[in-house]
């Protein structure tokens, strides 16, 4: 914190200490202290989520323009563009969506399902078309040549990269084949194989979940010993 | 004090003594990263053509996403690319403001005779929020100027003359993805893209969706990676030896109060698998 940090800086800095200290309250023991800034952490992310949207969204995209707020005008009063009133159909979707609410109404829920079933078209035809363009150049990617040539020499690195990765990929995709009879056959026997390198991902997946983790602890522990102690000197008078 | 409480005083002491004695290791180097500084080295923007970073992060991912997102953005202002900054993720509005104006303050102090102002460096448009349907829009619209419509302070694009006239997604050279959001990482991946147009992807992961990160790096769907605080720390690295008075202490500070970190869990972990051993010959030993 630099010691021209303004008096709001210093608070939210001060705050922000606070709550942290709170939160890591809790590993001494479960108490109120820590109770408090967690409620208040989910309060303030749960309103400020609509309040973005209305704000980021709702207001400067939708509501001005329809209602002509975002409409310019020189000096004499003429408009620099004029009202669009295509806008007002805007009116169509938001009424549609509004028929939400109708999962309310005992009586008129049949509504709601007509917007229900929209978006799960929607998301549905979304998510055929984003899983093809990010699988498929996966799917592409994975035919990996065996024999490398870097330069025009061989290179036994890269083959070898090449070879583990194509291994693991067979000997993984075999572990997960369930739909033929593996007793005694030469598929059945192989599939355990694909259990260590399983194990091997989950590994790396757990170790690199530690280490976000402590990185999070790096963080908190930067900003108390640094920002927060600063923050703290100055409200007692020592910054 | 339970055990639990002593393995946490280690831990905190392990952390808090790099950072109290400021104590810096050179971070180990990382070729991902090195892709990505190459990658934004040999980006060129004529007039209207800009670079697209999202900060789809918040206060839980902080720790590795926002120096990752700084090191992005400096080395994109040291080569004067207009960067537009906004994101799909609520929590991230703080960092959408914060971090580029702490990059350009940062240079400006490095180079007092060059500025970086908001406007012409970069602007910020804020949370979008519809993740896929909002990025079809967007790939899809004729000029993102007009489609993006106004900054966060409710100033008309229009108004900066960097920013008045994209153009088409097309004139987007570079898009930088800042998360540890799988989901909004893939919403990039599958809908940031149309036909004849296929964007460079850089990407700053936490480092629990790093391995997932590197199939998309495998595959060429990104094209750099910042793994991480680690991947961070080398970025700075890099842009230190071109850009020496680059001042990158603090993160390496950081990336050496982590792997003092790592290496206090290793040593947990041997005890903890010696010390059955240990007690088991004991008590055959008092028998």
């Amino acid at each position: 914190m630099g010691t021209g940090s303004s008096a709001w800086e210093i608070a939210s800095v001060f705050v922000g200490g606070l709550a942290t200290l709170a939160i890591f309250s809790f590993l001494i023991k479960e108490n109120g202290f820590y109770r408090f800034f967690e409620h208040l952490f989910i309060g303030i992310a749960a309103g400020l989520g609509p309040m973005l949207v209305v704000r980021d969204f709702l207001w400067p995209n939708i509501v001005e323009p329809m209602l002509g707020f975002s409409v310019r005008t020189y000096p004499d009063g003429t408009p620099v563009v004029p009202y669009q009133p295509l806008y007002l159909l805007y009116l169509i979707p938001m009424g549609f969506g509004c028929l939400y609410y109708f999962i309310y109404s005992k009586r008129h829920a049949w509504l709601a399902k007509i917007v229900i079933g929209f978006t799960l078209g929607t998301s549905g035809a979304l998510a055929i078309r984003g899983f093809f363009s990010e699988a498929i150049p996966q799917v592409a990617s994975s035919f990996k040549p065996l024999i490398v040539f870097e330069d025009g020499a061989f290179s036994i690195f890269a083959s070898f990269n090449n070879l583990l990765f194509v291994l693991t990929l067979l000997l993984v995709l075999n572990y997960f084949l369930f739909t033929f009879g593996r007793e005694g056959s030469a598929q059945g026997k192989i599939a355990p194989l694909g259990r260590p390198l399983l194990m091997v991902c989950f590994g790396a997946f757990f170790g690199s979940t530690v280490m976000a983790r402590l990185a999070l602890l790096v963080e908190r522990v930067q900003f108390i010993v640094r920002d927060w102690v600063a923050a703290v000197g100055t409200i007692v008078g020592f910054g | 004090m339970g055990s639990r409480r002593i393995i946490y005083l280690i831990m905190l002491v392990a952390v808090a003594a790099p950072i109290l004695l400021g104590i810096s290791q050179r971070p180990s180097r990382l070729v991902s990263a090195e892709r990505m500084y190459d990658v934004l080295e040999k980006v060129e923007v004529k007039p209207g053509e800009v670079a697209m970073v999202w900060m789809d992060f918040g206060p839980n991912t902080i720790a590795e996403n926002e120096p990752q997102a700084m090191v992005m953005i400096e080395h994109l202002f040291r080569r004067r690319v207009p960067v537009v900054v906004l994101s799909q993720y609520q929590q991230a509005e703080r960092f959408l403001s914060r971090v580029p104006q702490t990059v350009a303050r940062q240079l400006e102090a490095e180079m007092p005779d060059q500025k970086w102002r908001y406007g012409e460096a970069w602007i910020n448009v804020g949370y979008k929020p519809g993740a896929a349907i909002f990025m079809q829009s967007l790939v899809n619209a004729a000029d993102l100027s007009k489609f993006l419509g106004r900054d966060v302070n409710g100033m008309p694009l229009s108004n900066y003359p960097n920013f008045a006239a994209i153009g088409g997604v097309e004139r987007v050279k570079v898009v930088g993805e800042v998360t540890g959001l799988v989901g909004v990482f893939d919403t990039i991946i599958q809908f940031f893209q149309k036909k004849g147009y296929r964007p460079v992807i850089i990407h700053g992961c936490t480092s629990i969706t790093i391995p997932e990160a590197y199939i998309f790096l495998d595959s060429g769907q990104l094209h750099g990676l910042l793994e991480g605080i680690a991947g961070a720390a080398w970025y700075s690295e890099v842009l230190k030896k071109f850009h020496p008075q680059s001042d990158n202490k603090r993160l390496l500070v950081t990336n050496t109060a982590l792997s003092a970190a790592h290496l206090v869990i290793i040593g947990l972990i041997i005890v903890g698998n010696i010390m059955p051993f240990f007690t088991r010959w004991r008590s055959r030993g008092d028998r």
